[in-house]
């Protein structure tokens, strides 16, 4: 089991936003989470990596607990994330976006002395060749398109290695076309580097085309669990979910 | 020879020289402009680089002028030993106090942050003001000089400069290391550098006592030139100063506040001897520059060169 979370609550005032979360997730998964907006995909993400406290719930990557653990220390031990509003460093260049985080992986982010410019630059190129984004190395982050940035901040991610990847809605803002080609991406990589993904997805034609597995959450609880197939024939998930606003 | 390479080669002779073409008078007005161009570009580093708008810089400063005064004045040792041990005790007691202002104020981002650095600087105007035993109070300490040969100001300005020029070079490889390549994401994204992997409190916490530290180094430095050290050198007004030169000279290039704070110290010594409303002059020609200069001086040349 890479990952695998036990009875996570949060609560925000008086509501329940993750109300007794499950989940395991085994090596090599490519896992979505569904939902409708407000049934706390985001939180579980925001729990699950440390930038919220859990009130109650455990949360084990690779059978450590890691619950409460600060971000940068998961980012450590080996997990990546992304998030539904692209969070990348705008006024750098792509390189240099993915140049900080290698040195940060590197453990390097306290070298005071050495010039970081020609630091990692091979492999950064390398990573933004793999993200498609070789055309771009000495652009500035913040004038790429927003597919673009997306495809930048996966290349920031898959820098530190992570063995896990959990990605909020890689898919967001995004034209039909590209979110099919975007995620197919994210799957073709993380096929060849080995790595475990978690997703969070609005469109159904994302998920179905490359999760191998999908938790249906609803109100802070997990609704129902299974492979894709199984999924979409359970007649409680077509009633909160695939029935009403499927896209 | 290369264009990068000509350029500090260039300002290193002219600085070198400057004792040859500049009065006794004009030259403590150089070293003036030596001490605040490191305290403008050791703040810039917090500001244009970390994204960190310290409004406590001035704290730094202070404690450099009042730990040289209290070394030179007080700890009895010998004239010249305790000028040797000058710049290193401004740094360690200006980066002693750093460390437990920046402590606290790391943990609040933004106007938060802004608001700490203030609050901890206006406490130590106030022990400035009230410890009269050690500082002199309100009349702060004065009757300083260098030993020996060093009071005369052109040798004064090569100690200086053998401060400065170095202390700036560390500062521009901090920024240009890994250390500040983080320090710029973190300015861009501190919740992205959190997640590759960064602990950012303990980073900028760093950032702020290595710029502290030197802004401690030009505090001493100036004290030491001038003669003197007051509690207004700690008061809020004296950490707007840094932010003007910053602003003035571009945020956006290491050694804009330096140019910053060679403009505004000439500035002010040419005005203050032409009006007694000096401050509303300076004031207004500051307003008109930074209106007309978004980028500040460096800005502005960046764009004509593009």
């Amino acid at each position: 089991m890479i990952l695998q979370v036990q009875g996570l609550a949060k609560r925000f005032g008086g509501l329940r936003a993750l109300d007794g979360v499950d989940l395991a997730v085994e090596p090599g998964e490519f896992r979505a989470i569904i939902g409708p907006n407000g049934a706390g995909k985001s939180t579980f993400f925001n729990v699950m990596t440390g930038l919220l406290p859990a009130d109650s719930g455990r949360v084990r990557f690779e059978g450590r607990d890691v619950t409460g653990s600060t971000p940068h220390l998961l980012a450590r031990m080996g997990v990546g994330r992304t998030f539904q509003i692209t969070s990348i460093f705008h006024d750098l260049t792509a390189l240099e976006n993915v140049q900080v985080s290698l040195l940060a992986h590197a453990r390097q982010a306290w070298s005071l002395w050495p010039k970081a410019r020609a630091l990692h630059a091979a492999r950064a190129k390398e990573l933004l060749a793999l993200v498609g984004l070789e055309s771009s190395i000495s652009r500035t982050a913040g004038v790429l398109s927003h597919g673009d940035q997306k495809r930048l901040e996966l290349a920031i991610a898959l820098a530190g290695e992570p063995r896990l990847l959990l990605l909020d809605e890689p898919t967001a803002g995004m034209a039909a076309q590209e979110r099919i080609e975007s995620i197919t991406l994210v799957h073709r990589l993380a096929r060849e580097l080995g790595l475990s993904c978690v997703f969070t997805e609005h469109d159904m034609a994302v998920v179905f085309a490359v999760a191998t597995r999908i938790t249906v959450m609803h109100q802070g609880k997990v609704l129902a669990e299974g492979t894709p197939a199984e999924v979409r024939a359970r007649p409680e998930v077509q009633q909160v979910y695939l029935g009403a606003g499927a896209t | 020879m290369s264009g990068a390479a000509r350029w500090p080669l260039a300002g290193g002779i002219a600085l070198l020289a400057l004792p040859l073409a500049l009065s006794d008078f004009w030259l403590f007005i150089a070293i003036e402009v030596l001490a605040f161009a490191l305290y403008a570009v050791s703040f810039n580093v917090l500001l244009g680089y970390g994204g960190m708008l310290s409004f406590g810089h001035a704290a730094f400063f202070g404690v450099g002028g009042y730990a040289a005064a209290l070394l030179v004045k007080n700890v009895g040792l010998s004239a010249g030993l305790a000028f040797a041990l000058l710049p290193l005790v401004a740094m360690a007691a200006a980066a002693a106090f750093a460390a437990v202002i920046g402590f606290f104020s790391v943990r609040r981002s933004g106007i938060y942050f802004a608001m700490l650095t203030f609050a901890f600087q206006m406490l130590l105007y106030t022990v400035a003001l009230k410890a009269t035993g050690l500082t002199g109070g309100d009349d702060g300490m004065t009757g300083l000089k260098p030993p020996g040969v060093l009071a005369k100001p052109f040798a004064y300005y090569y100690f200086a400069l053998a401060l400065v020029a170095p202390a700036l070079y560390v500062l521009f490889r901090l920024v240009s290391s890994p250390f500040g390549y983080t320090l710029r994401a973190l300015r861009a994204n501190a919740r992205r550098v959190q997640y590759i992997g960064v602990d950012v409190r303990a980073h900028q916490l760093a950032a702020f006592v290595i710029t502290g530290a030197f802004a401690g180094l030009a505090g001493g430095l100036f004290a030491l030139s001038s003669g003197n050290v007051f509690p207004g050198w700690l008061n809020w007004t004296a950490s707007a100063t840094p932010i003007v030169m910053a602003v003035l000279g571009g945020v956006h290039t290491f050694l804009g506040p330096a140019l910053g704070a060679a403009v505004y110290v000439v500035l002010e010594v040419w005005i203050s001897g032409k009006t007694e409303y000096w401050p509303l002059a300076m004031g207004i020609i500051i307003l008109v520059l930074v209106l007309l200069m978004p980028e500040g001086l460096t800005g502005l040349a960046r764009r004509r060169t593009a």
